[in-house]
């Protein structure tokens, strides 16, 4: 704890000294900002737009973040559906292994021209784009996590009478599930790459947009706090997944600590 | 610092006396950020054909005449803006009107008109849109806060409309040309630039330019801007010319009918995929300033002062920058950002001889 907060210390001390720096080459500089400027950029972010009235930060939020769980939802339904399909029966993981083993190596950044192409720029384009660059990823999760469930446990639910539902709800879901969250955890940086990526291209809302544009007029005090915000926001994200884990699947962690 | 100075003062004297010696080994080196277009690709292809040298420490022949070493450094055009105002380059090619930012913060000289848009900046629409007026409660698709938009917002002020009753929708617009090709619903218009604008119509025919940057020539201007400081350091001064040598030089490659096509085929070359035909569309509609008279006229005659006073006062109104940047005209002066007309004329003077 306390060589953390020293390397967080030592981290603002440098950015200090850098923007320092960069103000005695040119006091003017915008592109370091100093932590005044920063408070500038930050009220900028916060207060509403004097024509407008929207406040940036909360209609880019509100735009990212609908569009980042939106495309992750469809993503991780897709991928538990088609994962555990491909875990139970031989012949979809016949069918759809390799397939699903090849998308999975083309980045959705590159083929951002063929998504404009196949579903427009609309929301659709980045709910598209962060489900199909996420699903093969977690489909194979799933799929790995249903092949890894012990034989015992299933012999056992049958002997004991339950049905295939029943084995696949009660079993093989249970199983599957903390490597899921662990799994949808790890996938938000990339899902976010893509997503700003996107909206870098065609946005006319959202971080990727407001980055890009603030970038462009030279406005780093916005967006330094932009990055800091999504830090923070993924930062939480992995807090929150983790205890959403412990929570939900208390099974995982005690099985964990028993053996 | 001014010790600092001094000693490097000295040393440059040193070098001077020494240079029959030394023989030009180690001429102050300063770089150019630049990006793929008409004009600016100019410098690309001057290193293609080894007029200079774009690599750090090596020479070329216009390098050696001016005893100093360009550094170009390709980026895309964000980049270039920002590499610029965060002091990681000398020079930069940049337009009048994104200029003004970085200016601000590092005072800066233009030294070189290369182009103007005249034409190479359109509002494409379908052919069953006629007048202006039936955008209104459409979106019109470009990249907001640039020249596109610039380009909009002028041609609605010269036919009399009102800016509100148009919505201008941000987009790359290299992704708008492809919607609109795709004739997307709800995609009736883009305000794009080239090769852009040429390829849209090339490859979707029912489309035609409602207006496009040719009614407002001279406004969009396509520059080589420097900052002071750079220009003040030894050898800073020597760049500029350098630059500008390199400029004209092209220029004449593109007249001298020995030269002409395969210099605007390696100038189109990682400009677009349009062929030889287009690419001289593209540079009558990116009307270069080709020679040093016509870049000395721009910078010395009154019409730059009016389009400068209109393209500051959209900025500002736009939100593009956060104060008014002073402009200033001619050699001297501490205004952010200073057109100034000298340095082409010191090229052209010594080139004349």
């Amino acid at each position: 704890m306390v060589l953390g907060l020293l390397a967080v210390g030592l981290l603002l001390g440098g950015y200090t000294y850098l923007s320092h720096r960069q103000h005695i080459e040119n006091p003017e500089d915008t592109t370091i900002p100093s932590w005044s400027q920063l408070k500038e950029g930050v009220v900028k972010a916060v207060q509403p737009h004097p024509r407008s009235g929207e406040r940036w930060v909360v209609v880019d939020s509100k735009a990212t973040l609908s569009r980042l769980f939106l495309g992750l939802l469809c993503g991780v339904l897709g991928a538990v559906f088609l994962g555990i399909l491909m875990g139970c029966s031989a012949t979809v993981e016949a069918l759809l292994v390799p397939p699903l083993s090849l998308f999975a190596q083309v980045p959705p950044t590159a083929m951002l021209a063929v998504f404009f192409v196949l579903v427009g720029t609309d929301t659709e384009m980045y709910v598209a784009m962060i489900a199909f660059g996420v699903l093969p990823t977690l489909a194979q999760t799933v799929h790995l996590s249903v092949r890894d469930v012990p034989e015992e446990l299933l012999y056992k639910a049958y002997t004991l009478g339950a049905s295939h539902a029943e084995v696949v709800w009660n079993v093989i879901v249970r199983h599957m599930l903390p490597k899921l969250i662990d799994a949808v955890r790890l996938q938000f940086g990339p899902a976010m790459v893509f997503l700003i990526a996107a909206e870098m291209v065609v946005g006319d809302v959202g971080f990727g947009y407001r980055i890009r544009l603030l970038s462009r007029l030279l406005d780093m005090g916005v967006v330094y706090p932009y990055l800091f915000y999504l830090m923070m926001f993924g930062f939480l994200m992995n807090v929150g997944m983790k205890q959403l884990q412990r929570l939900v699947c208390r099974w995982h962690d005690g099985g964990r600590r028993s053996s | 610092m001014s010790h600092l100075n001094r000693i490097l003062w000295c040393l440059g004297t040193i070098a001077v006396i020494l240079m029959p010696v030394q023989a030009l080994a180690d001429p102050p080196s300063f770089s150019l950020a630049w990006s793929e277009y008409p004009s600016w690709s100019v410098f690309g292809v001057a290193h293609e054909v080894k007029l200079i040298d774009g690599h750090k420490g090596k020479l070329g022949p216009i390098e050696k005449k001016w005893n100093v070493d360009i550094v170009l450094r390709e980026a895309d055009y964000d980049s270039c803006i920002t590499m610029y105002g965060s002091g990681a380059v000398d020079a930069a090619a940049l337009t009048n009107m994104d200029s003004l930012n970085p200016a601000l913060t590092r005072p800066t000289v233009a030294i070189l008109p290369t182009s103007t848009s005249f034409g190479a900046d359109a509002l494409i629409v379908p052919k069953d849109i006629t007048s202006v007026t039936q955008l209104k409660g459409k979106k019109v698709y470009g990249l907001a806060k640039t020249v596109s938009e610039y380009m909009f917002v002028r041609n609605l002020q010269k036919l009399g409309e009102k800016e509100t009753d148009y919505t201008f929708t941000n987009m790359d617009p290299q992704a708008a040309a492809l919607a609109m090709q795709q004739k997307r619903r709800g995609y009736d218009a883009i305000a794009v630039w080239n090769p852009f604008v040429l390829d849209t119509l090339e490859k979707r025919k029912d489309t035609r330019v409602l207006f496009d940057s040719t009614s407002i020539p001279g406004e969009i201007i396509d520059m080589i801007v420097m900052s002071k400081k750079s220009l003040d350091k030894p050898g800073g001064k020597r760049f500029a010319k350098a630059v500008i040598d390199t400029f004209y030089a092209i220029n004449q490659r593109m007249t001298d009918p020995a030269t002409a096509d395969d210099t605007l085929i390696a100038i189109g070359e990682k400009f677009s995929n349009l062929g030889l035909q287009s690419m001289r569309k593209v540079v009558q509609q990116t009307r270069f300033y080709s020679t040093p008279e016509q870049g000395i006229a721009l910078f010395t005659g009154d019409s730059l002062v009016q389009t400068m006073r209109t393209v500051t006062q959209f900025c500002v109104s736009h939100d593009i920058v956060p104060k008014k940047p002073s402009v200033s005209y001619g050699a001297g002066g501490t205004a952010a950002l200073r057109f100034d007309p000298s340095y082409m004329q010191a090229v052209k003077k010594r080139n004349g001889d």
